[in-house]
């Protein structure tokens, strides 16, 4: 019930040894090339020579397919019917249904724009999988990035579980008193107010606890804090990070170059 | 440097301390509203909540951490969207710092400036990044707008700025109920309780401007539509 709110799978494996920092340079070094290289099939390419073998690098392929065929494939696959359909011009017109007209420029158009989405999903997801959210905050805290933040991230990553179970409480609590959730239009707007009131009220109060208790311990305090956590930054690290630099540059420099 | 003075006095432990609160709220809610069918996405009240308490920045920055961790940990398509999470903070904030925020017909206004800037700044990224049309039911709109010949931006900005308004307006309105609901002692320990000092005035003339606020945007959005739906216009 106080599980944390995360994806990432535990594993041995040389993506997940790598440094938090790394690996968001390397979503980014996915994601920029994939929309910004003018080549028509950078993302094609991108998808099934390095996204997909990187699943397998990180050990985490079945996780990660998992995913893909829940969660990805509908929403880029949702994504490129209404592109492929509702996208206007081109010329070669391959069928036409009432007042949409299929051509092959829009559903060329339509593929790569799907599968650039299904890129940047993807790298995102392996991020999550390989990488604990803990991990990346405390190597983020340690490169300078204010505590706070890390709090913020960490805490919400808590809160959302424990509220969500709130709210099913609560749902459940209304029903059984006879709330309707179900029927007309305006008997589910009036349904709001009793499940939101003690939700959100519910979990104000809290608010003002939480706050004297992480003022008691230094919360504020700007002294240098130690961390249990130990990130190790490899020279591998620094030379990787530095190589996906100069991609997401070449792909900007070859983007305004060739447009 | 008074900016600087002023950013560190809206940034206190309640406001660190509420901010994972507003995130779990908005999330939460965007929940409640998929179980109870709603047409709206409610997703940015615990935003709305922490700009009218906290001032703009501190909107601004749970509205975009928002979409960060909704991207990190629910849905990645999530993660673009997040400027438009920033400013929907941030006007909020200097909404309610310029008094919007006081009562019934005030909010009206400042949820509707908060969905025309929602509008705006969505528009460039649904057309560069998804072309136009996005993955939400909305984008049905914007199909037939670009099926009857318009550019993609115009297309895509009018079908935002009519789906925006309902959404925000009904968030604020919302936000501003949550508000009231709570108490003047818990208030007071956020940076700008000024903000949101309700206004003594009689409820029933209140009312009355709110609704003439509503009718005056409900006309506003017809003459859009009409607009919009003659060929060629």
């Amino acid at each position: 019930m106080h599980e944390r709110l995360s994806f990432y799978v535990k594993r041995e494996s040389a993506l997940h040894q790598l440094n938090p920092l790394t690996k968001l340079t390397l979503v980014f070094g996915l994601i920029l090339p994939a929309f910004l290289v003018p080549f028509y099939w950078t993302p094609h390419l991108l998808l099934l020579l390095v996204v997909f073998p990187l699943a397998f690098l990180g050990k985490v392929q079945g996780e990660y397919f998992t995913a893909v065929t829940k969660l990805i494939l509908p929403a880029a696959g949702f994504l490129f019917v209404m592109q492929a359909l509702f996208i206007p011009g081109g010329e070669t017109v391959l069928a036409k249904l009432w007042f949409l007209t299929l051509t092959q420029e829009s559903l060329m158009y339509a593929f790569a724009n799907a599968v650039r989405i299904f890129v940047m999903v993807s790298s995102f997801t392996l991020f999550m999988l390989t990488t604990h959210p803990s991990e990346l905050m405390s190597d983020l805290t340690q490169r300078g990035l204010p505590g706070q933040f890390a709090y913020v991230i960490i805490a919400t990553l808590q809160i959302i579980p424990q509220m969500q179970a709130k709210a099913s409480t609560i749902i459940a609590a209304q029903r059984s008193r006879g709330l309707d959730t179900e029927s007309s239009f305006a008997r589910r707007v009036q349904a709001l107010v009793p499940l939101v009131g003690p939700l959100v009220f519910g979990s104000l109060v809290e608010v003002e606890e939480r706050a004297i208790a992480i003022e008691a311990r230094g919360f504020t305090s700007r002294r240098p804090k130690t961390s249990l956590r130990e990130i190790y930054d490899r020279p591998l690290d620094k030379g990787l990070r530095w190589l996906l630099i100069l991609i997401m540059l070449a792909s900007l420099v070859s983007r305004i170059w060739f447009s | 440097m008074k900016f600087f003075e002023s950013l560190k006095k809206d940034f206190n432990t309640m406001t660190w301390v509420l901010i994972p609160v507003a995130i779990a709220i908005n999330v939460v809610m965007g929940q409640i509203v998929v179980v109870l069918r709603l047409p709206v996405y409610l997703d940015s009240i615990g935003t709305m909540l922490v700009a009218a308490l906290c001032g703009p920045w501190a909107g601004a920055l749970t509205g975009t951490l928002s979409n960060i961790i909704w991207g990190l940990a629910i849905d990645p398509n999530a993660f673009p969207w997040w400027p438009v999470a920033f400013f929907i903070g941030l006007v909020t904030g200097i909404c309610a710092n310029a008094g919007l925020f006081k009562n019934l017909w005030k909010v009206i206004i400042t949820g509707f400036l908060v969905a025309l800037t929602a509008a705006i700044v969505s528009t460039p990224i649904a057309v560069y990044l998804y072309g136009g049309i996005t993955a939400s039911g909305s984008s049905f709109i914007t199909a037939y707008l670009l099926q009857t010949g318009r550019g993609v931006i115009e297309a895509v900005f009018s079908t935002n700025f009519l789906v925006e308004p309902i959404d925000k307006i009904s968030t604020a309105l919302l936000a501003f109920a949550i508000i009231q609901g709570l108490s003047l002692r818990f208030v007071a320990r956020f940076p700008r309780p000024q903000n949101i000092e309700i206004q003594a005035g009689a409820g029933r003339t209140q009312l009355w401007i709110a609704l003439g606020v509503v009718v005056v945007l409900i006309l506003i959005a017809v003459f859009v539509l009409v607009r919009l739906l003659t060929p060629g216009g």
